[in-house]
């Protein structure tokens, strides 16, 4: 899908964030072309909103260099900021002004010369639909419709880099497909970031996506690598009726060749579940069934399945905590 | 430029959003056509029967300077409650709606956020005194005499020490998120400088002169008795930059703070 003759619009280098003793990014790289939608995939905390708020220059990184179009964030950084659209992960507006004088506003914060302004307005609000609520007062609408005026000031001055942090949280259905598309029809020639913690929403929207927890990046490659990533993996899934024998099992499974990432847990109905990793071309199901059966494990029930992209996430978090990193 | 006058017009106009802006300045106008009402009644009363205040005879005392210099003075006092509910939003209201950081995301730079925040609420405050000027309007009509100057200079340096004390009310807004927080402090920090003024009288000798250097009431008095001296415009100059210069330092600690 990213084309390689297009412009890079985003670069990141090196770029490491400390706040205080805690380190929110460890020295993260990557690019963004012009056509592409990137996903960052991470769970809370992961450094997401860290990353885009220095995207977007709200602050500086503690180290490493930001450009946008080839402009140096630290260096010019008004000139950088003009290129860039940004929605904050909460869409918080000034709940006592009218749409259209909100919009109004970040037109001339943003630069829009004056003859351009009002056509340059009224495009974006058609194009998030808000016409019908342009007098409206911003804390009188709706979250959806506060969401798609979040939109439109980040869409103001078009910008040719958007940063859209968590742009469908919240939302009812409808809405999230909604806004979905308007992300879609977006990308087409610019470069958008979007954070997100739904996978499917990544897969669905996103070229590329990179997956980053505790301030690094685990994985970087478009959703088809992934997906291809999916298809020679799968998990065995265990469940055990008695919690005494839970020990026992964990021992069982950690003597057995092929176990990878185990994880287990307890049920509401207390069975024990365990979930770990296995390649295709082994089964290990009748190995596990009777060593069980041999060490009198209350053996309840034992599945393979494919994984899906949820899993290939918690098995790259725990890689990632062995020292094993993707790239 | 055009970007600090929008956020200035976009600050000027959230004074009338809230029921606050509009209360306040109902407020004012009220208090000071009291003061005002007042003033001009004892006046009155004076003329009419000035062996009871000890005055042989009345053609000593001077209009401009007992009607407007009191009416001055009795406005500082004013300001105290006043600077603290217009700056409390300046900045606070903004980190407690997050609408902040999408502020520091725009192309604009610190400087042009702090003049444009600091421009709109001294215009605001600038329209509040506008239609005082009706009060010598009436006091020409029934029939008073003063001098244009003196009046006038009252009313600048009015507007120079509550633009300083905006200045500071704008500064300590920037410090906290909650806009309560932001009046109260502003309030303290009010009421410690007046009480400054107290103090040069008590401490007299040297620390006296440090503390009625220091005092902007000791400053505005000449304003509301017809002096001026560029010593006074300066001080005001100064306590205005020097906490428009803070307030700069203050939102730029985001760079280094979680």
């Amino acid at each position: 899908m990213s084309d390689h003759h297009s412009e890079v619009l985003i670069d990141f280098q090196n770029v490491s964030k400390r706040y205080g003793a805690f380190r929110a990014l460890r020295d993260v790289s990557f690019q963004v072309r012009e056509g592409e939608i990137v996903g960052f995939l991470g769970p809370n905390g992961a450094g997401k909103t860290t990353a885009m708020r220095i995207l977007s220059g709200f602050f500086p990184p503690t180290s490493g260099h930001v450009s946008i179009r080839g402009v140096d964030m630290s260096k010019h950084p008004h000139k950088a900021k003009q290129a860039i659209g940004y929605l904050p992960e909460t869409v918080s507006l000034y709940p006592d002004m009218r749409v259209i004088e909100y919009l109004r506003f970040v037109a001339k914060v943003k630069g829009v010369p004056p003859h351009e302004r009002w056509g340059h307005i009224r495009a974006k609000m058609s194009f998030c639909g808000l016409l019908e609520v342009s007098h409206r007062l911003i804390g009188k609408l709706s979250k959806g419709y506060r969401q798609r005026v979040g939109l439109a000031q980040a869409l103001m001055g078009d910008p040719s880099v958007l940063i859209l942090d968590e742009p469908t949280t919240g939302l009812d259905p409808t809405q999230i497909k909604e806004i979905r598309e308007l992300i879609r029809a977006l990308g087409q020639n610019r470069a958008v970031i979007l954070s997100t913690h739904i996978l499917p929403e990544a897969s669905m929207l996103c070229n590329r996506v990179l997956m980053i927890n505790q301030g690094e990046i685990l994985a970087s490659g478009t959703v088809q690598e992934l997906a291809s990533c999916l298809k020679n993996r799968e998990v065995i899934h265990i469940r055990i009726k008695h919690r005494e024998d839970r020990q026992h099992a964990v021992e069982a499974l950690g003597s057995i060749q092929g176990v990878r990432g185990l994880r287990s847990g307890e049920e509401a109905n207390g069975e024990t579940f365990f979930a770990f990793e296995s390649l295709p071309d082994e089964d290990l199901r009748p190995k596990i069934t009777k060593l069980f059966v041999e060490q009198g494990i209350s053996l309840a029930e034992i599945r393979r399945e494919p994984m899906n992209l949820e899993e290939v996430f918690l098995g790259l978090l725990e890689e990632g905590k062995l020292g094993r990193r993707f790239s | 430029m055009r970007k600090i006058f929008a956020l200035a017009r976009k600050e000027f106009s959230g004074c009338f959003h809230s029921w606050l802006g509009v209360l306040m300045a109902v407020l004012f106008f009220l208090v000071s056509g009291i003061f005002f009402v007042i003033l001009v009644l004892n006046y009155v009363k004076m003329s009419m029967h000035p062996e009871q205040y000890g005055l042989s005879h009345f053609t000593g005392i001077n209009q401009t300077h007992f009607i407007f210099g009191s009416f001055f003075t009795n406005l500082s006092i004013l300001l105290l409650f006043l600077v603290p509910i217009l700056t409390m939003r300046s900045f606070a209201e903004e980190k407690r709606q997050e609408t902040l950081e999408l502020l520091f995301t725009y192309p604009v730079s610190d400087f042009e956020i702090v003049a444009g925040k600091q421009l709109g609420i001294m215009i605001f405050f600038g329209a509040l005194l506008a239609p005082l000027l009706g009060y010598l309007a009436v006091f020409r009509g029934i029939g008073g005499e003063f001098d244009w100057g003196p009046a006038l200079l009252g009313f600048g340096g009015f507007w120079l020490i509550g633009t300083a004390y905006l200045a500071a009310g704008v500064f300590i807004s920037s410090l906290t998120r909650s806009p309560i927080v932001s009046a109260l402090g502003t309030f303290s920090v009010l009421l410690v400088f007046w009480i400054f003024d107290w103090v040069k009288d008590i401490a007299g000798g040297p620390w006296g002169r440090v503390f009625s250097e220091l005092s902007p009431l000791a400053h505005y008095r000449n304003f509301t008795i017809g002096i001026l001296d560029v010593q006074d415009a300066v001080y005001f100059g100064f306590f205005f930059f020097y906490f428009v210069f803070l307030t700069l330092r203050s939102i730029e600690t985001r760079n280094w703070k979680s």
